[in-house]
């Protein structure tokens, strides 16, 4: 069966879809047991296929075994095997946590639905990673999007129609963008396997269908991942959407289109065609640099928290992109490995913010007065957290930090530096005001929490093991640096060659 | 009242009837020709989804959500993707790869390979088929809620 | 150079980290708690000291923690220059548990079980600093003891004192994230390691202007040494409890501002890079001029402790100027001044704190006669003042006589004029409290009776006031390590 692992890690949370409507028909914990057992199975496959990798090296599996380029080809090197292994470790710790937060914040005829689409929706984005053939990625992109779309319609406020709508016609537009992306590489090669792709296209670079294909890949996947001028339907779609939803959006979706970004601008078309014909790469440093800041800023503005977080990721993408265009190992590395770490912090904090909504309603950061007492466990995932989104040593966010700095340097584009270090300062701002406000802050009525202590009234377990997992796993790989450094550079060594 | 005039409008309801079960069967057709020649599970789907749309056309929503119960649509709709999943692991079973039909256990490799597209055929059709009844009924009925 | 491969610096460093484990459990029971923190302290100074002979005979500790990525080492390694800082705060850890003790009951303070795990935490993260084999294992505990100092500082939690924590939190943690990681930034891109090497490790890695940019960073990036503009912060920071003020704000934590500094002008520049570009005698003079002008901020601060604040940015600068001298007495002084100004300051931190506590005075115009009801307060409150004055038989007096030394072998004369200057105004902020102390009239109403702290807050601080005048007399052990520290970073000398 291990042969088959490439495929099935994808089948088993695929046909949990449909499974889970079936069995949660009267009971939705009956759906609830498929779709954590399906993603914990896929989790466990993909964990095993990584080891594959790293020991053996790439593994392709043909569908159906038809030989690629005629048949689809799953592919597996170290880049999409280890955004494979976070996409389903945080859907699995998701799924997890969702049961209990689904369960306050939807109705209960809705649960059932929302475990299967939240199934097609991670199938969807792992799809997109596994896959080796362009069509395939657009197929699961559509996949996921649409299921993405139903996540967040189904929010509690009546924003989140309006919220999954603006996503809904943004994100139309970037599939059909990446949609005419791959018909004008169809029609210039007549391939769809990428790795035939990445043969044929150096003869045709200087073709304008070529060119045209790759400027629709390149913004239709920037809106994908909101980059930030075109991140206009995130803020609110995290902000309004149910707690599992954003979390798992902002940990993995944006996360799967930084990747397949990666994946067009490194293995479709070569490194050189950046370096040489387009000279992208520039215009994405001033893109992202622009990104890394502004998203930080109007984060520093916000006050209710699922915002500040939402914005916050839209500078985070900065980061990544910023990796990506930087186009030396080193950068590449950092842009790998903040892909994770961007996951567990981001991760980890939606689920705090989930965890509190759970507890009292509150989203906005004033409120947020005394909580440090109220939930001790919860709050210190958030520190943490925090303290890895500043970028304190000994986090992740620290690692992904060095790399894209040293990176930058090595570029020779030392007034970078500047940019990731203010955007470091400014998290440390907007995250401070909330950790002021949770730990320091005296409630305003002076004698009311004397009066009746503060009783600890933590989340329930299952919501906890997974926020606070996430927090920790935030220090461990921080310490550990080098376990998903090292696959990472063997990714960039990959990519760049 | 205009329920009342739905249901004595014999016309209608005569012709549905007369029409139904050819039109299912031209879907089958489709279905099951789709390995072959145009068509296949999508198109053949619609045309099924289409009959029993409009027998709830003709018979009215009251009748036609008597017939087509939610769940039976909902369970379909489950049956078909499980059906094509479900060939797909089968082949792994029998050492081949995912969708390889034709290792499946018939004399001939071929005629495998066919059986095994006629099967996911099948399964596309009933998912497809069930989606529309499901699509039609959800717009057009009204919410009760 | 012998290197002994031992754990025990990791120990004194973890021996806090465990102490705030137990300290948190046992949270319910302040006997309990407290003598956790005495004991972690106890043997942490005693692993310290356990560790004093070996480098003594010229030997040198390493242990490398892990690796956290290629090229970044946690690693610690005990050399002479880590045993003045390591001595410093271990010793005065123990001193200010007991003082602690006495002004937190007396105080009534709420929060104590927050109040000794960061404490603990801190004491780590100082141990840290002063063990750090490379500047990232340094930025780490630098970063660690900002951030576990802030609940410290903020413990009162008033408007006023989240308004001062703030302040402090934003300068160090922003001038380290934006200028001294930027230079640990470049620093490894240019030099390739980030290992401390006596003689500096940048030498020849990159011209003139980016070395030049790199030193700049590193001093405006060590927000801890209070070097003017980067200042305010110190005197925001007295809004929290005394004991945290003066271990904290007297000794770990601006001390390992300093310390970092010395560490990287000696191990990343080296001596004679510095001297190349002249960049010693700049930082020579900026600090000069932070000397004066914090002396006459200070003279104008009627509050106590802000008073002793606005000292501290000034002495602290003496440092600053005697290691930036690169010659030998003046680097001389200024390890020598780690230990010596320790202990003046923290003398004087636990006085005031001693006169709120019996007193409730927090103002020098209120202090008249106060000499008659606190004499034993008053006494080491002289003896602190001497020091940071350099009166003999304080040990202030030797430092400030080796800074003379080095501004001499520099050939500075406007620098000797500015120390001259400025010990004239260390006096004239210093001796005129100790006057009205013990000569002026007590205010009517006030009895002369003596009515002294409680015998936890005394205690300390006339331990300390006597081990200032014993510094002065046997100061053997520091020469010694200083030597030692000399011989690897001059070479000759």
């Amino acid at each position: 069966m291990i042969a088959h692992f490439p495929i099935l890690v994808i089948v088993v949370v695929l046909l949990a879809a449909p499974i889970v409507p079936l069995v949660g028909r009267k009971n939705w914990v009956f759906g609830w047991y498929v779709a954590t057992g399906a993603t914990l199975l896929s989790f466990l496959m993909s964990l095993s296929l990584l080891n594959t990798v790293l020991t053996d090296g790439r593994i392709s599996y043909w569908l159906g075994n038809w030989e690629p380029p005629f048949g689809i080809e799953y592919v597996y090197d170290p880049l999409n095997a280890f955004v494979l292994v976070l996409v389903s470790f945080l859907a699995f710790m998701v799924a997890v946590y969702a049961r209990k937060s689904l369960e306050a914040e939807l109705q209960p005829d809705r649960l059932t639905p929302f475990y299967s689409m939240y199934m097609l929706f991670v199938a969807g984005l792992m799809g997109m990673v596994a896959t080796g053939d362009l069509f395939n990625v657009y197929v699961f992109l559509e996949i996921t999007s649409l299921a993405g779309y139903c996540l967040i319609a189904v929010g509690q406020k009546r924003e989140a129609l309006m919220a999954s709508f603006t996503y809904l016609i943004l994100g139309t537009i970037a599939a059909t963008f990446v949609l005419l992306g791959i018909g004008y590489l169809y029609m210039a090669t007549g391939t769809l396997n990428m790795a035939d792709l990445a043969q044929r296209l150096p003869d045709l670079y200087q073709s304008k269908v070529v060119l045209t294909a790759f400027a629709f890949f390149t913004v239709g996947l920037s809106i994908k991942i909101a980059l930030f001028p075109l991140h206009n339907w995130l803020p609110n779609a995290y902000t309004y959407a149910p707690s599992v939803t954003s979390t798992i959006m902002a940990a993995t979706a944006t996360k799967v289109g930084a990747y397949a970004l990666i994946r067009v601008m490194f293995t479709v078309f070569q490194p050189d065609f950046e370096v040489t014909v387009v000279h992208v790469t520039q215009v994405l440093i001033f893109v992202s640099s622009v990104a890394i800041l502004a998203g930080s800023i109007i984060a520093v503005a916000q006050t209710d928290i699922r915002k500040m977080l939402a914005y916050s990721s839209i500078g985070q993408i900065g980061y990544i992109t910023l990796g990506i265009a930087l186009m030396n190992e080193i950068a590449m590395t950092g842009s790998v490995v903040h892909i994770l770490n961007h996951a567990l912090m981001k991760g980890s904090l939606f689920l705090v913010v989930g965890a509190i909504v759970y507890k009292t309603g509150i989203t906005h950061i004033n409120d947020f007065i005394g909580l440090g007492k109220k939930m001790p466990v919860t709050m210190a995932a958030f520190t943490i957290a925090a303290l890895s989104m500043i970028g304190v040593p000994l986090t992740v966010g620290f690692v992904s930090k060095w790399y894209l700095a040293i990176g930058s340097l090595d570029a020779g584009m030392w007034y970078l530096i500047p940019v990731i270090l203010l955007s470091s300062l400014l998290t440390a701002v907007y995250f401070w005001r909330v950790i002021d406000n949770i730990y320091f802050k005296k409630p305003e009525k002076e004698n009311a929490d004397e009066q009746t202590p503060p009783g600890i009234s933590e989340a329930p377990a299952l919501m906890l093991v997974p926020t606070f997992a996430l927090a920790a796993l935030c220090v461990v790989f921080g310490i550990f640096a080098s376990v998903p450094v090292s696959i990472a550079e063997k990714a960039a060594v990959m990519l760049l060659r | 009242m205009a329920k009342r005039k739905m249901k004595e409008n014999i016309i209608r309801k005569t012709a549905a009837r007369l029409s139904i079960p050819f039109i299912q069967l031209y879907a089958l057709y489709v279905i099951a020709h789709g390995e072959l020649g145009p068509g296949g599970g999508f198109q053949g789907g619609v045309i099924l989804g289409a009959s029993v749309i409009l027998f709830i056309l003709a018979y009215g929503m009251e009748e036609g959500v008597n017939r087509v119960k939610q769940w039976k649509t909902d369970v379909l709709n489950s049956v078909g993707v499980l059906l094509y999943g479900g060939i797909g692991i089968l082949c792994l079973f029998l050492g081949g790869k995912y969708l390889q039909y034709n290792v499946l256990p018939v004399s001939d490799p071929k005629l495998a390979s066919q059986l095994g597209i006629i099967g996911i055929e099948i399964g596309v059709g009933i998912t497809v088929a069930a989606i529309m009844i499901t699509l039609f009924i959800e717009t057009a009925r009204r919410d009760e809620k | 150079m012998d290197i002994i491969i031992s754990a025990s610096p990791l120990y004194a460093v973890l021996v806090s980290l465990l102490a705030v484990v137990l300290i948190g459990v046992s949270g319910k029971n302040p006997n309990l708690r407290e003598s956790w923190t005495i004991v972690a302290a106890l043997i942490k100074f005693s692993i310290v000291v356990s560790m004093l002979p070996k480098i003594l005979d010229g030997k040198i500790i390493e242990y490398t923690v892990f690796t956290m990525m290629p090229g970044l080492d946690l690693a610690l390694r005990v050399d002479p220059l880590s045993m003045f800082f390591a001595l410093t705060a271990s010793l005065l850890w123990i001193i200010t548990a007991f003082y602690c003790i006495g002004y937190m009951r007396a105080g009534k303070e709420k929060n104590q079980t927050r109040f000794y795990m960061c404490f603990a935490v801190a004491l780590s993260g100082a141990l840290g600093i002063a063990f750090s084999a490379n500047l990232f294992t340094l930025f780490v505990f630098y970063e660690i003891l900002t951030l576990c100092t802030y609940p410290l500082v903020v413990h009162k939690q008033t408007p006023e004192a989240v308004r001062g924590a703030r302040r402090y939190l934003t300068y160090l943690l922003g001038t380290s994230i934006a200028f001294q990681l930027s230079a640990i930034f470049l620093t490894y891109f240019y030099a390739g390691t980030l290992e401390f090497t006596a003689g500096g490790i940048l030498a020849g890695s990159a011209s003139n202007t980016v070395i030049t940019i790199i030193f700049v960073l590193f001093v405006m990036g060590i927000g801890k040494t209070a070097i003017m503009p980067f200042h305010a912060w110190l005197p925001a920071a007295m809004v929290a409890p005394t004991p945290v003020s003066a271990l904290l704000h007297a000794v770990a934590v601006v001390k390992a501002g300093v310390f970092t500094l010395i560490k990287v002008i000696l191990y990343v520049f080296g001596v004679d890079l510095l001297q190349e570009l002249g960049l010693g005698v700049a930082l020579a003079y900026v600090a000069a001029f932070t000397i004066i002008v914090a002396s006459i901020m200070a003279l104008r601060q009627d509050n106590l402790k802000l008073r002793l604040a606005y000292s501290t940015v000034g002495q602290l600068s003496y440092i600053i100027m005697a290691v930036a001298l690169l010659t030998p007495s003046g680097i001389t002084s200024a390890l020598i001044a780690v230990m010596i100004h320790a202990f003046g300051k923290i003398t004087l931190f636990f006085t005031a704190g001693a006169i709120y506590i019996a007193a409730h005075k927090t103002k020098v115009s209120e202090l008249d006669g106060i000499g008659k009801q606190m004499p034993f307060t008053m006494f080491a409150f002289t003896v602190g003042a001497l020091s940071m004055v350099a009166v003999p038989p304080a040990a202030g007096f030797i430092s400030k006589w080796y800074l003379l030394l080095g501004a001499f072998e520099a050939h500075q004369l406007v620098l000797i004029g500015a120390i001259v200057v400025s010990t004239l105004l260390n006096a004239a902020y210093y001796l005129p409290i100790v006057y009205a102390a013990f000569f002026k009239p007590v205010p009517l109403g006030e009895g002369t009776e003596m009515h002294e702290a409680p015998a936890l807050m005394v205690a300390p601080l006339v331990f300390t006031a006597i081990g200032t005048l014993v510094l002065f007399l046997w100061p053997t052990l520091l020469f010694d390590l200083a030597k030692l520290v000399l011989a690897s970073v001059m070479g000759g000398y």
